[in-house]
């Protein structure tokens, strides 16, 4: 081995290591989707590896083989170190493993949970739950139907996307079939938007859209969950003229309904089929 | 301007009231209309040098009373306020820019992170 490590400075670099291993996991993770689980695709180490020197991963699957051999070898460990600091590395190890656990159970760690149960009534009065959800990917917009001009916009983009995304995978979910990407529209204006007001004014953009709507204790949650922020009075009385502020952004959830990306203004509704047709695809490639 | 007869109420008509007794949203048709009354009456203040039509209300009301009643006669009011305050702020914003542009303020990274870090103007 070309590499001796001096005890104490094995210990640096594990603390080192572990801090900077940090990162690529969280990366690993977002990009689970794309390649496969971290945990239990790994590629296959180069045999010659231990013998390379320690630089920053250009690839995933070089930081995946170097995640393999662990910060310091088990030779290196026994060799030169002292008992305590082989209980360290085992300690440490246990950790990642926890970690890496944990981090399978909510594929969101590092990033704030997005998304969650919920209860809420569609655009035809049935019952409409976050279990619905499950099975596909799904895109999700909060808006108000009362709202002037950034809602509509909006929504003509997700009806391109939603033709765009449904239309190429095998002509699928043309007509809200339970295939392809399903859309849903949140109210965040619960007070004006009951179902058959949505059904009216969704069925102007797009056939396939699911309008979800509830109590304003139900919104309140479902947008909290998905940390919408929405300014919505509550208690208004009817006939009463008003406007919402809300966020604007669309929420990819793919078919586990783990939240996997924000697409926001800037992107073109040509720029977001093309990011959520490539999640649909990794996860039928799966 | 012939749009309005002079009786005209500037408020549109109320809106139809869904199944469930709420009122329905205005239509692709009717945001359409509201969008174009608030260009003419956006045009005739650009044209009398009103950026704020709510601060210079007085102004605003004398020289473009015409097209005041086409855009509030079909937008709902709230949306009517939504725009004329968006109006002052997309002023602000673009005044801004440009007097940092002016100021000879450098575009920050920021600005041209799409092309990629470290990029030159």
């Amino acid at each position: 081995m070309s590499k001796s490590f001096i005890p104490s400075r094995s210990l640096l670099s594990s603390f080192s290591r572990s801090l900077k291993y940090d990162k690529p996991t969280q990366q690993c993770l977002r990009l689970r989707s794309i390649n496969a689980s971290c945990l239990h695709a790994r590629a296959p180490a180069p045999k010659s590896f231990s013998t390379s020197s320690a630089r920053t991963y250009k690839t995933v699957e070089e930081q995946r083989s170097r995640y393999k051999s662990g910060p310091f070898s088990y030779r290196a460990a026994s060799s030169s170190s002292p008992p305590a600091r082989l209980i360290f590395y085992f300690r440490y190890e246990k950790a990642r493993m926890e970690r890496l656990r944990i981090a399978e159970a909510t594929k969101g760690v590092g990033r704030p949970k997005v998304g969650g149960p919920f209860e809420l009534v569609d655009q035809e009065g049935r019952r409409f739950t976050d279990e619905d959800m499950r099975g596909r990917y799904a895109l999700v917009y909060f808006g108000f139907s009362h709202c002037p001009d950034i809602c509509p916009e909006e929504l003509d983009k997700m009806a391109v996307m939603i033709d765009l995304v449904n239309g190429e995978g095998e002509g699928e979910g043309k007509k809200g079939e339970k295939k392809g990407l399903l859309p849903l529209f949140i109210t965040c204006d619960p007070a004006r938007d009951t179902p058959a007001v949505l059904k009216e004014y969704l069925k102007e953009f797009h056939a396939g859209i699911v309008g979800l709507t509830g109590s304003w204790d139900q919104v309140k949650d479902v947008c909290k969950k998905y940390r919408v922020y929405f300014s919505t009075p509550q208690g208004v009385k009817k006939g009463e003229d008003y406007l919402v502020d809300h966020s604007i952004y669309f929420y990819l959830m793919d078919p586990e309904g783990d939240f996997v990306e924000a697409i926001g203004r800037q992107h073109s509704p040509e720029q977001a089929a093309k990011i959520i047709g490539g999640h649909v695809g990794d996860w039928r490639g799966k | 301007m012939g749009f309005f007869s002079s009786t005209a109420t500037s408020s549109p008509p109320p809106p139809k009231i869904s199944s469930d007794g709420a009122p329905i949203a205005p239509d692709r048709t009717q945001r359409a209309k509201c969008w174009e009354g608030r260009d003419a009456y956006f045009r005739c203040l650009d044209k009398n040098g009103i950026i704020d039509s709510i601060g210079q209300k007085d102004k605003a009301e004398k020289e473009c009373a015409g097209e005041a009643r086409g855009f509030e006669g079909n937008c709902a009011s709230s949306w009517v306020t939504y725009f004329k305050k968006r109006r002052v702020m997309e002023h602000q914003k673009a005044q801004t820019l440009e007097k940092l542009r002016t100021e000879g303020a450098q575009e920050m990274p920021g600005q041209v992170a799409r092309g990629g870090p470290g990029q030159k103007p």
